[in-house]
């Protein structure tokens, strides 16, 4: 039986691979033996009853009892505080790495110019994957002249969170090929899980909704509301669409620029239709979700991850506005609005408009947006991680290969002619294939 | 033939495995071909040594010496079984044990302790998995070695019998009153369970211990244990003995005892078997299990100190029933030919 | 740095399956010497076959891939490298004692009893063996040459020095001396390396009735019949008596009762003949292109060096053979110059340890 370490957040930390974590273990725990490690100072009573959790310290590992696993399974993101030691672990160990999010500039960023004070290795790191400009455009940074986005777009830094990886996991296809950091290792893009509300909840969320949607309709936008949420252009959408009065536009959750949001709103008109919720708990949200009549869910730009929230709102059935990027794009057409970046205000007005004159469609799309979370359930999800997993413990050797022709590289360039590199090097390279050619014969 | 058995192994440590390979040199010397020994030194930390190893001897070339074509390679441990040759024979002493059975050894296991462990073991068994069987054919010290071949690789390996040295100067005297346990002092040898078993004897048994201890500590750890148990009186610590003093103390004894953990091989149940004389091991010995027929040519008790102290009583109680067993165990050596003439003629057909 | 006493040395050498030479006498009379010094020491010889060419890189690679620095957690104390590729093998605290580098790739160039120059890829793989050679070489603590031809070859292609360091032949305690008889002995393996053919031209050519006991085995056997033939057809078979390999003992008693010893190789590395010939107090016929012996043999002093001509050997044979007193004063002279020149195992210990 394959025993798995895993190394991400847990409960109690605020993170939502923290809950994340907590959909996906207990399936998990159920077809392998797991073994949860953890750097946190309290991990919930709830993860001790799926697991046996064990505390490490990143400086020093307890290798003798990570390696009772057979393989490890790394969960990184952006918070240097929840997945610095997580990466540092797999730094000296490779295992699978699962990116939640795809660019990591800002981890790296803070693990070592805010934390660690070593501006050598983030320099080192930018100049190893992106050469001089890499490197000058770090020190710029660090000096205060260019933006976090604007680096974190040009230099997301990925492959150096995944060197050496025995394989990573992503929630988006083509992501890291399209952020041009694919690294040399098998990359599985799985469908984000999420475990979809029972069918029951469902039909009695369906049936408080009334029959026929009336208006004037309810648009909501939910979640950390940063710059890239774009909530200028719905704004501006909603001001300059004549029918607006049909509709109200609820805004949950913390705004990155309270302020400035509500000067545009008193300068747009929209005080009447617009409200301003702030952070919502847990037991209004399933109120506001399942008595919404379409969701507003834009981003852009966007680093390619997947959405959490998005998933949410076709668990609810919620007909949802896109922006056509990243992730977003994959979206099934029939079961999502798109809107066009360079386009956003005309777009949403014509989506508006749309709604208006078949309010019915759209809940039709919101209803085909449910039934596509099956391919999101998660036994599916634990079923294709263990899979990949095991093909990769079967590949792992490549590891030990790989350093060796490195160290040949190396060694032979201190002292071997030029005349007879050509040779030499094949030769070794030969040899070491076929010593491990990743297939092997007869493995059982 | 012209004949080269590759070994490989640790500088300044001359163990079984060495006594081995020079035998075999002196066996295929004996029998009319040429043989020499080739040995690569062989450095197994940290982890990502190995593969370094394992390419230094796949970058050898042992096909032919000034001309001369090297008519057999005979392969024995690992990296040194992996030289490349077309006329390859693999007699496994064992493979690099701590990435498989020895892992998680309390003890030996060693890749288990460093992060690059997993990825190297996994290295080992597919390059095992994948070289070995470029030999023409694949031997085996014993059936345990070939189980555990055939368990981690699925390769066949026939186990191939190698007498102990000196196997014709063992013989038998009469049955003295003691039971005779010779090995190296050691945890996998068990001598804490013999001692533990004598305590719970019902008869006075008693028993010489030869050997010599692999560190002070494990000395200790027996010398404690005699004491605690108050069997001082019924125990001789012999410590290192002489070969020939060695093979006196079998011929005189009652009964030998041998009841190490999972052992590969164990020539001591072949030495008793030499002299006549039933063996006590246990139903986790590993390789004596191969040679010892419970009640026939010995007993096997399971790894408790009660069962081997009934089976200690047994055969101090009924004195003839011991000669019988050991007589028939010295019958069974015989029809196993084990022989060097038998080893020789296997590795070069 | 550790007291130089039970240091833990590792010989790194190289083996030729089925061959038994010079150079495993010489690791093999190292070990010895560095255990009787109270050291633990052993002898790793990594097989090695230097065809075809790229073999050759190969195995080069092979001996940078080991790892020597410590077994079981205890230092090396020293790696002493002898021969190549062998010596390539990387440890902290190596010491380098060349018996020659590979020679094919160096003085034997294109030699016509050399091969490497023969296949399409000789140049290339020679031009590795030279970088890797001036590469690592240096990286040893020390380096040490088998004799000062030795160290000049290194010297001329690498461009740094080597000490020289002699040492002894095997079983020099047991070498003594007899009374001269009527015969030079030229004791050595038989090849065209070492010039038998030229000696027997020579032979031809004496005025006095010279005498010549050949012993060794051949290492060429179309080489040997035509020595054989060549004293036929000189006319000189009646004075050529050939031994075949003999033993150490007999080897030695032809050393004690000989009146001198021929011994003019081309080019010779080291020559344990001449060392052997001292320890007899014999003087050494040898020649002006003769290699190693010529860092033993004075001219007129403890032997001669002659032209490697017919007619200089020949009247070299003759001048050992009328003067009697001569050839005792000068063997006297040759035993006394090998004391002078310290050559023992214990100044190679102390040296190769310092």
């Amino acid at each position: 039986m394959l025993k798995i370490n895993w190394f991400s957040p847990l409960p109690p930390a605020r993170s939502g691979i923290a809950h994340f974590a907590m959909q996906v273990l207990p399936l998990l725990a159920k077809r392998r033996e797991v073994a949860l490690w953890t750097d946190q100072d309290q991990v919930s009573p709830e993860v001790q009853r799926i697991a046996r959790v064990t505390r490490y310290t990143p400086d020093d590992p307890p290798w003798r009892k990570i390696n009772d696993g057979a393989i490890s399974i790394y969960h990184l993101g952006n918070q240097p505080d929840l997945h610095g030691g997580i990466w540092q672990v797999s730094v000296r160990q490779p295992g699978i790495v699962v990116l939640h999010d795809l660019c990591l500039h800002d981890f790296f960023f803070m693990l070592w110019v805010h934390y660690k004070k070593d501006r050598v290795s983030y320099l080192a790191a930018l100049e190893r994957w992106y050469g001089e400009e890499g490197r000058q455009a770090g020190q710029a940074f660090c000096a205060g002249g260019i933006g976090a986005e604007s680096m974190a777009q040009r230099f997301p830094l990925t492959r150096e969170a995944v060197q050496g990886a025995l394989g990573v996991i992503t929630h988006s296809r083509g992501a890291l090929e399209g952020l041009g950091e694919a690294p040399g290792c098998p990359v599985a893009a799985l469908d984000f899980p999420y475990a979809a509300a029972a069918e029951s909840r469902y039909r009695e969320w369906m049936a408080a909704r009334s029959a026929e949607p009336r208006p004037p309709y309810r648009l909501v936008v939910f979640g950390y509301l940063s710059r890239n949420r774009r909530l200028g252009a719905v704004l501006e959408a909603l001001a300059g669409f004549s029918a607006r009065e049909q509709f109200r536009l609820e805004i949950c959750g913390q705004l990155w620029d309270e302020a400035n949001t509500r000067t545009q709103i008193e300068r747009l008109g929209l005080s009447s239709l617009v409200k301003l919720r702030g952070f919502l708990p847990e037991s209004l949200v399933e109120q506001k979700l399942s008595t919404a009549d379409l969701a507003i869910n834009l981003r852009y730009p966007s680093m390619g991850e997947a959405s959490l929230s998005q998933l949410q709102f076709w668990d609810y059935g919620l007909p949802t506005l896109v922006t056509r990027t990243g992730w977003y794009a994959s979206l099934p057409e029939d079961a999502t609005a798109f809107v066009r970046p360079e386009h956003e205000v005309e777009d949403i007005q014509s989506h508006l408009r749309a709604f208006l004159a078949d309010p019915g469609a759209f809940r039709a799309m919101g209803e085909r947006g449910r039934q596509a979370l099956e391919n999101n359930d998660p036994e599916k999800y634990v079923d294709a991680m263990t899979q990949f997993a095991a093909m990769a413990l079967r590949r792992s050797p490549l590891v030990p290969a790989m350093a060796l022709a490195g160290r040949v590289g190396n060694d032979l360039s201190a002292w071997l002619h030029p005349a007879a590199s050509a040779y030499l090097l094949d030769r070794a390279s030969q040899e070491i294939v076929t010593i491990w050619p990743g297939k092997p014969r007869g493995y059982p | 033939m012209k004949v080269l058995v590759v070994t490989s192994g640790v500088p300044f440590i001359r163990g079984g495995a060495e006594i081995l390979a020079d035998n075999l040199c002196q066996a295929l010397s004996a029998a009319g071909h040429a043989a020499e020994l080739i040995f690569i030194p062989f450095k197994h930390y940290p982890p990502n040594r190995i593969p370094d190893h394992m390419l230094a001897c796949r970058l050898l070339d042992l096909t032919e010496t000034c001309g001369v074509r090297i008519d057999r390679v005979i392969g024995l441990k690992f990296p040194a079984y992996l030289i490349p040759h077309p006329n390859k024979v693999i007699w496994l002493l064992h493979q690099h044990r701590t990435a498989y059975e020895l892992w998680d050894h309390p003890m030996a296991g060693d890749l288990i302790h460093h992060p690059d462990g997993p990825v190297v073991r996994e290295a080992i068994r597919q390059a095992d998995c994948e070289l070995i069987p470029e030999a023409k054919a694949v031997y085996t010290l014993s059936e345990n070695v070939s189980n555990r071949l055939r368990r981690f690789c699925g390769i066949a390996g026939e186990p191939l019998y190698n007498p102990p040295a000196h196997a014709s100067q063992f013989y038998n005297s009469s049955a003295g009153g003691y039971f005779f346990f010779p090995s190296r002092v050691t945890g996998v040898k068990r001598q804490l369970l013999a001692i533990e078993a004598l305590a719970r004897c019902r008869e006075r048994t008693l028993v010489r211990f030869a050997g010599e201890a692999d560190s002070p500590r494990e000395l200790a750890v027996c010398i404690n244990a005699i004491r605690q148990l108050k069997v001082e009186d019924r125990v001789e610590w012999l410590g290192m003995v002489p070969e020939e003093q060695k093979r006196d103390l079998y011929a005189n004894c009652l009964a030998v005892i041998f009841p190490p953990v999972d052992e590969d091989y164990g020539y001591i149940t072949l030495e008793a078997m030499l002299s006549s004389k039933p063996v006590i091991t246990c139903s986790d010995s590993g390789g004596p299990l191969e040679f010892v027929v419970d009640r026939k040519t010995g007993l096997v008790a399971s790894p408790t100190p009660e069962s081997l102290a009934q089976a200690m009583d047994a055969l101090w109680v009924d004195r003839r029933c011991g000669a019988a067993m050991g007589e028939a165990g010295r019958a069974r050596y015989e029809d196993l030919k084990i022989s060097w003439k038998n080893v020789v003629e296997k590795l070069l057909c | 740095m550790p007291k130089n006493h039970g240091l833990r040395i590792l010989i790194a050498t190289v083996r030729v399956p089925f061959v038994h030479g010079g150079a495993e006498i010489h690791a093999e009379g190292l070990c010895r010497a560095l255990r009787a010094a109270g050291h633990q020491a052993e002898i790793i010889a990594i097989p090695f076959k230097w065809y075809p060419p790229e073999r050759i890189l190969d195995q080069m690679l092979a001996c940078r891939l080991l790892d020597l620095s410590e077994t079981v957690g205890v230092a090396v104390d020293r790696l002493i490298g002898l021969k190549f590729p062998a010596y390539l093998i990387p440890h902290p605290r190596k010491v380098i004692w060349l018996l020659h580098q590979h020679r094919q790739a160096y003085d034997l160039w294109q030699h016509p009893l050399n091969d490497l120059h023969r296949y399409p890829n000789g140049d290339e793989v020679r031009a590795a063996i030279h970088r890797a050679d001036c590469e690592l070489i240096p990286q040893a603590l020390h380096v040490f040459a088998n004799s000062r031809n030795v160290a000049g070859r290194l010297q001329t292609f690498c461009g740094f020095d080597a000490a020289p360091l002699y040492h002894p032949p095997q079983d020099a305690a047991r070498f003594y001396t007899l009374p001269a008889e009527d015969f030079l002995y030229f004791p050595s393996r038989i090849n065209p390396l070492k010039r038998q053919d030229l000696v027997l031209a020579a032979l031809a050519q004496t005025r006095l009735p010279v005498r010549i006991y050949f012993s060794g085995s051949t290492d060429e056997v179309a080489f040997e019949r035509k020595c054989v033939a060549l004293a036929q057809k000189k006319g000189c078979a009646d004075r050529v008596q050939w031994w075949g390999p003999v033993s150490e003992e007999k080897k030695r008693d032809l050393y004690a009762r000989s009146l001198g010893v021929l011994f003019p190789p081309i080019d010779e590395d080291y020559g344990y003949i001449t060392l052997e010939a001292m320890l007899a107090k014999k003087p050494v016929i040898t020649c002006t292109d003769s290699g190693g012996p010529l860092e033993f043999v004075i001219d007129h002093q403890t032997g001669i060096v002659a032209d490697p001509t017919p007619e200089a050997l020949a009247a070299a044979m003759d001048g050992l053979w009328e003067d009697r007193e001569r050839v005792r004063q000068w063997g006297d002279a040759g035993r006394q110059r090998y004391s002078d020149l310290r050559i023992g195992w214990d100044h190679v210990v102390e040296k190769l340890l310092a």
